[in-house]
């Protein structure tokens, strides 16, 4: 990496708007490069990492003393912690980190410097969410890692294979919602209610969704296909079934809802789930860099 | 022996009632008809030498393989020397058994007919005190059918069937009418059921059944002892009806997850006891239903795990009467249900000082007996909502559950009713068996998996350190 291009320093003059793909992808690496930086060099990327281990273990340790050392291992409390200790601040940090990016530039004056640098808004945007994607593996793998690390050290039973999945879905669902913050730092005026929108959306997406849905098969007696159909919708669900089908392998531990999608699309729903992540990865990124070339930045 | 049982003939004529009822449905239909005939083929070898030999001779085969169906009509041993196939081409049975005392050892018997209506089996007996032994079953409809074949020896068989759908499968081993028999570590898997119709005092022990829709069923069959067995991944490890009398201990039954997808399965069973078996990963661990049948003796319930199953035991209301103690509830998603409405009033789970152990116990111990300080209450509200709407299950492991749960503890308005409660919970739980504790992951690979992510984040780190030319 040392070697990285550095297209702002070595050809100032180049127009970024008629650069070839080649140099397209300098600039944007370049960029990603910084942001990346920025963002380890930031104490909120250690505060995440750190709380993130410190969760993780804590989840680990009581799931373990809740079996009371029966020594039976399984799916039990552990992944289903795990689960839901993601759930709850992976968004969060995706959410919060993609919202401040660039609203918090334009705030400080800088993105109209990065702007008068010759690099395309496209590569602004596609720059700042691969450098801030990084920082968020890099988040994930450092707090997870340590905490497999930690569980092996003293003992407690987890599957490997778990865990690695539950680090590369949970880094699907970082990309989705930090593609979903780009996009409200992207429409915000202000980097505080850039932040502020992402928290709310994260409380939706966290609670207010799966709650009203709840009611909804509760009081409207909701059918089964329509209930699965509506979760697919939030990626938060998403990730989860798709977790539980890739530790367990079916999702029949989710009662009804699970056994019409393991009848009706069998393994290939893996595929669905992944369709449902990537898309949104890829649109609110896509209207994120839309709006961003589009409008006035500064 | 039975004070409050319903008088003996009137038992029988009630089980010869439903027993043609029965017999009208194809599935758990009574035997077909042996097919005749057979005679009129020509002897194969083997058949040829069966033929020549005197009541209580010893035949030794040697290795090869036969295609023909064997008929032993008289009392003989016969002991395959070394690698004997006796191949049924397809078609039909593959050996009757129709004399006493006959013993079949170490032979591979394969390739029955799929005709379910003649119900074509590698091995058919119509006689009492036959032993087979040690023998190889493959690609067969039923495997081992007894009729009528009390006092017989099944031990040390390998039965497998055919690679057919469950419904088109025939029973791995059934004993219809055959008391006293022996069933002993044999392995049974891709088959319908094993099962025991009208067969009491039957012992079955030391047996592995998987791939199976029923491990094991018992219908009508009374005094049975089940021991020592493992089922796992049936659709269901172990179903008793209308049983009474049944010793089911030190059982491993996991992940029989069909569409019932019980561990074990009680309907109108009475007078048991079910003691030291790990019940995991299933659908339901235990699944009750109006049983016990009569108040002779309560359902006896001691020292098993219920661990990582859906629900760890599930009630019909219509169940009362069972007692449980030193179980351990282990991560259950939900550790006791009630299908449909009612409390589990008429069951108990604690006699005298001891209950069992919960894993969702949140008491304490304060003057360390090893018995928890207060009542342990299940009465959570997700759970209760639930058990009335399943499809509320696809919310599981979510933030919103916990958020229903946490509401559900603090307004007292929403908290549901106590499901049952167990006034002497216990702190520890209950030794397992040994052979269940060394199942577990290698350390090592948690420890690489681990330091592989530390590796991806420090080489993150790294790459955003190393270069500053940009700034």
């Amino acid at each position: 990496m040392t070697s990285l291009p550095t297209a702002v320093t070595s050809s100032p003059n180049a127009s970024a708007a008629v650069r070839v793909p080649p140099g397209l992808l300098r600039n944007v690496l370049t960029v990603a490069h910084r942001e990346l930086r920025d963002a380890i060099r930031s104490r909120w990327f250690w505060l995440y990492t750190l709380s993130f281990a410190i969760l993780g273990l804590a989840v680990s340790f009581v799931s373990a003393a809740g079996t009371g050392g029966t020594g039976l291992s399984g799916f039990g409390r552990t992944t289903a912690g795990l689960i839901n200790l993601v759930l709850l601040v992976v968004p969060l940090m995706a959410l919060t980190s993609g919202a401040a990016s660039i609203a918090s530039d334009r705030e400080r004056g800088m993105l109209a410097y990065v702007l008068a640098q010759p690099v395309s808004r496209l590569e602004v945007v596609l720059g700042k969410y691969l450098g801030l994607a990084g920082a968020l593996l890099a988040c994930l793998s450092l707090g997870l890692g340590t905490c497999a690390l930690i569980l092996a050290w003293k003992g407690l039973r987890t599957s490997p294979a778990s865990i690695l999945w539950l680090t590369g879905l949970s880094l699907l669902l970082a990309l989705a919602m930090l593609s979903l913050g780009m996009l409200i730092s992207v429409l915000a005026r202000r980097a505080s209610v850039a932040v502020g929108t992402a928290i709310f959306v994260w409380l939706a997406l966290v609670f207010l969704t799966d709650l009203a849905l709840m009611a909804g098969a509760l009081a409207l007696r909701l059918r089964i296909e329509t209930l699965f159909g509506l979760s697919l919708v939030n990626p938060l669900q998403v990730f989860k079934m798709w977790s539980l089908h890739a530790v367990d392998a079916t999702l029949d531990v989710l009662g009804p809802a699970g056994l019409y999608a393991m009848d009706t699309f069998g393994d290939r729903v893996a595929i669905l789930f992944a369709a449902a992540l990537v898309a949104w990865i890829i649109l609110p990124l896509g209207a994120a860099m839309a709006l961003f070339a589009r409008r006035s930045p500064v | 022996m039975m004070p409050n049982a319903v008088h003996p003939a009137s038992a029988f004529a009630a089980v010869l009632v439903v027993a043609t009822a029965f017999a009208g449905q194809a599935d758990h239909a009574a035997p077909a008809p042996v097919s005749g005939g057979r005679s009129t083929l020509p002897l194969g070898p083997i058949g040829m030498r069966i033929a020549a030999a005197s009541p209580g001779d010893t035949l030794e085969i040697d290795p090869g393989i036969y295609r023909e169906h064997l008929r032993i009509d008289k009392p003989l041993t016969i002991v395959a020397r070394g690698d004997v196939v006796i191949d049924g081409g397809g078609s039909g049975d593959i050996v009757e058994i129709v004399a006493p005392d006959v013993t079949l050892r170490g032979f591979v018997i394969r390739n029955t007919g799929i005709d379910l209506d003649k119900e074509n089996a590698a091995v058919r007996v119509l006689a009492p005190r036959v032993a087979l032994e040690n023998n190889r079953l493959e690609d067969i409809l039923f495997g081992i059918d007894l009729r009528e074949a009390p006092d017989c020896r099944i031990v040390g068989n390998r039965i497998g069937g055919k690679d057919l759908d469950v419904a088109r499968r025939g029973d791995g081993l059934r004993l219809w009418r055959s008391d006293r028999t022996l069933v002993e570590r044999n392995t049974i898997h891709d088959g319908r059921d094993a099962i025991l119709w009208y067969s009491s005092n039957v012992v079955v022990r030391g047996n592995h059944g998987f791939d199976c829709r029923y491990g094991l069923h018992l219908m009508f069959s009374d005094h049975i002892t089940i021991l020592d067995n493992e089922f796992a991944g049936n659709s269901v490890g172990i179903y008793l009806m209308y049983t009474t009398g049944v010793e089911l201990v030190g059982n491993t039954l996991v992940g029989n997850r069909g569409p019932s997808g019980y561990g074990i399965g009680l309907k109108e069973t009475d007078q048991f006891s079910i003691r030291d078996n790990l019940i995991a990963g299933n659908r339901s661990g235990v699944y009750i239903d109006g049983s016990p049948f009569t108040a002779a003796k309560p359902g006896e319930f001691t020292r098993n795990t219920f661990a990582y199953n859906d629900v760890g035991c599930t009630f019909l209301p219509s169940a009362r009467g069972n007692e449980f103690t030193e179980n351990n509830f282990v991560d259950n998603i939900d550790q006791v249900a009630v299908a449909g409405r009612g409390a589990l009033d008429a069951n108990r789970f604690w006699k005298g000082e001891r209950g069992n152990f919960w894993s969702d116990y949140t008491g304490y111990d304060l003057n360390n007996d090893g018995v928890g300080d207060f009542v342990h209450e299940s009465q959570t509200l997700f759970e209760n909502l639930m058990d009335k709407r399943p499809a509320l299950r696809l919310f599981l492991f979510s933030p919103a559950q916990q958020a229903v749960e946490f509401v559900g503890r603090a307004i007292p308005a929403v908290r549901p009713e106590a499901k049952f409660t167990d006034e002497v919970p216990l702190m520890r739980p209950v030794a397992l068996p040994a052979a269940v504790v060394e199942r577990k992951p290698a350390r090592e690979a948690i420890a690489l998996s681990g330091i592989a992510l530390v590796g991806v984040g420090g080489l993150l780190i790294a790459a955003a350190r190393t270069s500053r030319r940009t700034s």
